[in-house]
């Protein structure tokens, strides 16, 4: 009878185990979905695996990686996607910093402003990248029929044909493209500092350069550690608008690594090399955004 | 409402019903036909779709045979079919390019057509340079669909306003009419090249190279750029002279694709190009083109200013190993890039009227209409001679052919933009070609 009773009262589920089943499901979903692939890239990438060869397929252990170090157009790529990130990161932060700090001041047409300064962040990077060739064509680009009406060239010229002003022109238009997203993040890291600390330092006789210095940069830095982190990853594995606008050219002067991870896995259907390529990629952004933690994380002023 | 275990049972069963139920909904046809009507799964790039599925429908009428077609984006082919014959899930008939056979011949997707009816016909009609590239390991593994050879396209219009008659034999001709052009004004730079980075080959490096008799590789696919063959390094030589120093040859070179540079001839804006030969029916063509009737076409210009060659490529109709519907697709094969019950290559015709595309069939060039409508855009003798004398590259049956071409252009790029050194570029290719027969072996 006990044991009856037993069975006819359902007992409900604890607080953890109901949190469990009702997170079960998405749980499922991002393992197949997210961790599944992630972890059989990596799997592929201990493979000498080659579509093109599938009877040449073999477990290999880490030979795809060791084979890097001397493999001549992943160490270019690499030395190509680290200036890029350099120069995109560089111009970025500076052109954010000073975008946000206007726009955080109160003017006629702002609105107009913030609302234009935002429409690059939502064009795609293959747009991004269509719009800029037609920009920098040699024919019939706009920047030489300008350059000419302002009389500063005599003819038009090809500007993405010399490596250095490949590279130049491809890291404007990325930062082009991907600079709204930063200004937002410190627009809003700007309009959380309080209006009585620049007040308190005015009283304290301190110019627009120290109250910048002490009081907005030490503010900002949360928001500029988000910026740092995540321009970082887009730089380093931009790839769309850097496909449209050179194709990696001239030469492999804008052939950054996930260029070459792309074509190695997509055009050589190179899995095995693909793979380890793009595990090279993630381990060297953790490892950056790991840096910038270090050297950012609790510095500033972050009880808000 | 409590949640009990039951609940969480029902849930799970549904989770578990899901994936089954997707599954039930795709469609996916395993390998070959197997829709058990004997249908065939036919894919190809998407150049004229809707003429292709016209043609498709006439082969259906007349042989009962179903075919489903599916057009594929040109950029994305190649990976495509890689990867549904990976999945298990490829056609029983496609296009192949000869630069993607060897590979996938390699990778057990093709089966050979040797001892097929009818084959053996086919082949001793069409040019050898398409025969070879069709064979691979001395088997037979295609049919043709269309093929081309590379010329010297030149605007008579132009050159005769400069004062030239006839088109250059040689590659120091090129320069001194091109300068001349140059400096009667008429254009700052004569000559365009398709030289931007793609997943593409450059047909135009090849014919420079063959051309003038040269070659990057030996019959057993060694690298001879950087050592027996000395032509390589010259035409890059003359390339970056006409590039950098006489700046004959258009800087924006490096940022064109095939399209724009088509669009420059059509327009005026160049005065030669190295190309397909069909490209001409389009610059021929009053409706699309203002140089229209002023384009010909001429033998690849040579070092030494004799005639040497010039490279042809062959694009094929292939069946696969693993199709349930062997004997209806290698009958549509037939239909393609055969012989019809009245012995005429009518597919290969069907694509010439309709398109200009070139044949591989030899005989073709006596046919009163296929002539008739090769005179309104190309001299038929010039034409046919370009056929006669190409010949594919003999590096294609190589696994890793599509690294080496994707090499080769950086390093031409180099070399036109000044970055590399001919000597340089060789040794650099020579390197490459190396490393990738290593990695491959």
């Amino acid at each position: 009878m006990a044991a009856l009773t037993g069975f006819a009262e359902r007992r409900p589920l604890g607080d953890n185990a109901k949190a469990w089943a009702l997170n079960a499901p998405a749980m499922v979903v991002i393992a197949l979905l997210v961790a599944y692939p992630i972890g059989y890239s990596f799997y592929v990438s201990l493979q000498k695996n080659n579509l093109k060869r599938p009877r040449a397929k073999r477990f290999i252990g880490f030979d795809n990686y060791t084979s890097l170090l001397s493999d001549h157009a992943f160490v270019n790529a690499l030395k190509v996607s680290a200036l890029f990130v350099v120069v995109v990161l560089g111009l970025t932060v500076v052109l954010a910093l000073i975008l946000a700090l206007v726009l955080n001041e109160r003017f006629r047409g702002r609105g107009l402003l913030l609302s234009l300064a935002l429409l690059p962040w939502a064009m795609p990077g293959v747009v991004n990248g269509l719009m800029w060739r037609t920009i920098f064509d040699a024919k019939t680009g706009a920047l030489n029929g300008l350059l000419q009406q302002l009389g500063l060239i005599d003819s038009y010229h090809a500007w993405l044909t010399s490596g250095t002003g490949a590279f130049l022109f491809t890291a404007l238009a990325q930062v082009w493209n991907t600079l709204p997203f930063s200004v937002i993040i410190l627009l809003a890291g700007l309009s959380t500092i309080p209006a009585e600390l620049y007040d308190a330092a005015t009283v304290d006789r301190a110019g627009a350069w120290r109250r910048f210095t002490e009081v907005t940069v030490p503010w900002l830095l949360h928001p500029l550690l988000i910026v740092l982190i995540l321009e970082t990853m887009n730089a380093f594995r931009a790839f769309d608008t850097i496909y449209v606008l050179t194709g990696g050219g001239p030469g492999d002067a804008t052939t950054t690594i996930a260029l070459l991870d792309v074509q190695t896995v997509l055009t050589f259907t190179d899995f095995g090399l693909g793979s380890a390529y793009a595990w090279v990629i993630t381990a060297i952004t953790l490892l950056i955004s790991v840096a910038y933690i270090g050297l950012l994380y609790r510095k500033g002023n972050f009880e808000v | 409402m409590e949640l009990t275990r039951r609940h969480i049972l029902k849930l799970t069963g549904l989770g578990l019903a899901g994936p089954a139920l997707l599954s039930a909904c795709s469609n996916d046809s395993s390998s070959g036909g197997g829709s058990g009507d004997g249908s065939v799964k036919f894919e190809g790039w998407d150049y004229e779709a809707a003429l292709v599925q016209q043609n498709l429908d006439r082969f259906t009428k007349t042989s009962n045979v179903k075919v489903n077609y599916t057009p594929i984006t040109s950029a994305q082919y190649v990976q495509k079919v890689v990867a549904e014959f990976t999945g298990g899930g490829g056609p029983d008939a496609l296009y192949v390019y000869d630069d993607s056979l060897a590979a996938w011949v390699e990778g057990d997707y093709l089966q050979p057509l040797d001892g097929m009816a009818g084959v053996d016909e086919v082949y001793d009609a069409i040019y050898p340079g398409n025969a070879q590239a069709m064979t691979y390991d001395g088997k037979r593994y295609g049919l043709p669909y269309y093929t081309d050879a590379t010329c010297l396209t030149y605007n008579a219009g132009i050159l005769a306003q400069a004062g030239i008659s006839k088109p250059p034999a040689s590659l120091e001709e090129l320069e001194a009419q091109a300068l001349k052009i140059k400096n009667a004004g008429l254009l700052e730079y004569p000559i365009g090249l398709p030289a931007q980075l793609s997943d593409t080959w450059w047909s135009w490096v090849w014919a420079l190279l063959f051309g003038s008799g040269g070659n990057m590789f030996d019959d057993q696919q060694n690298p001879i750029m950087n050592t027996s063959d000395t032509v390589t390094k010259d035409v890059f030589a003359w390339l970056q002279q006409a590039a950098t120093k006489s700046k004959v040859i258009d800087p924006a070179s490096l940022q064109l694709l095939p399209v724009p540079v088509d669009n420059a001839m059509k327009a005026n804006r160049y005065a030669y190009t190295i190309g397909a030969r069909y490209a001409s029916r389009d610059y021929n063509d009053p409706a699309k083109s203002k140089a229209a009737g002023k384009i010909r076409m001429g033998l690849v210009p040579s070092l030494d200013g004799k005639e040497h060659g010039t490279v042809s490529n062959t694009r094929m109709y292939g069946l696969a190993k693993d199709t349930e519907v062997k004997d209806n697709a290698f009958k549509l094969l037939t239909y393609l890039g055969g012989y019809d019950s009245d012995k005429q290559p009518y597919t290969a015709k069907f694509w010439f009227l309709q398109r200009g595309l070139g044949f591989a069939y030899k005989a073709m060039v006596n046919d009163p209409t296929i002539t008739a409508a090769l005179k309104k855009f190309a001299d038929p003798t010039v034409y046919t001679h370009l056929a006669e004398i190409a010949k594919p590259r003999n590096v294609l049956g190589v696994p890793w052919y599509t690294e080496f071409e994707t090499e080769m252009h950086k390093v031409v790029q180099g070399v036109l933009s000044n970055q590399t050194q001919p000597s340089a570029a060789v040794a650099s290719l020579a390197q490459s070609a190396e490393t990738l027969k290593k990695k491959y072996s």
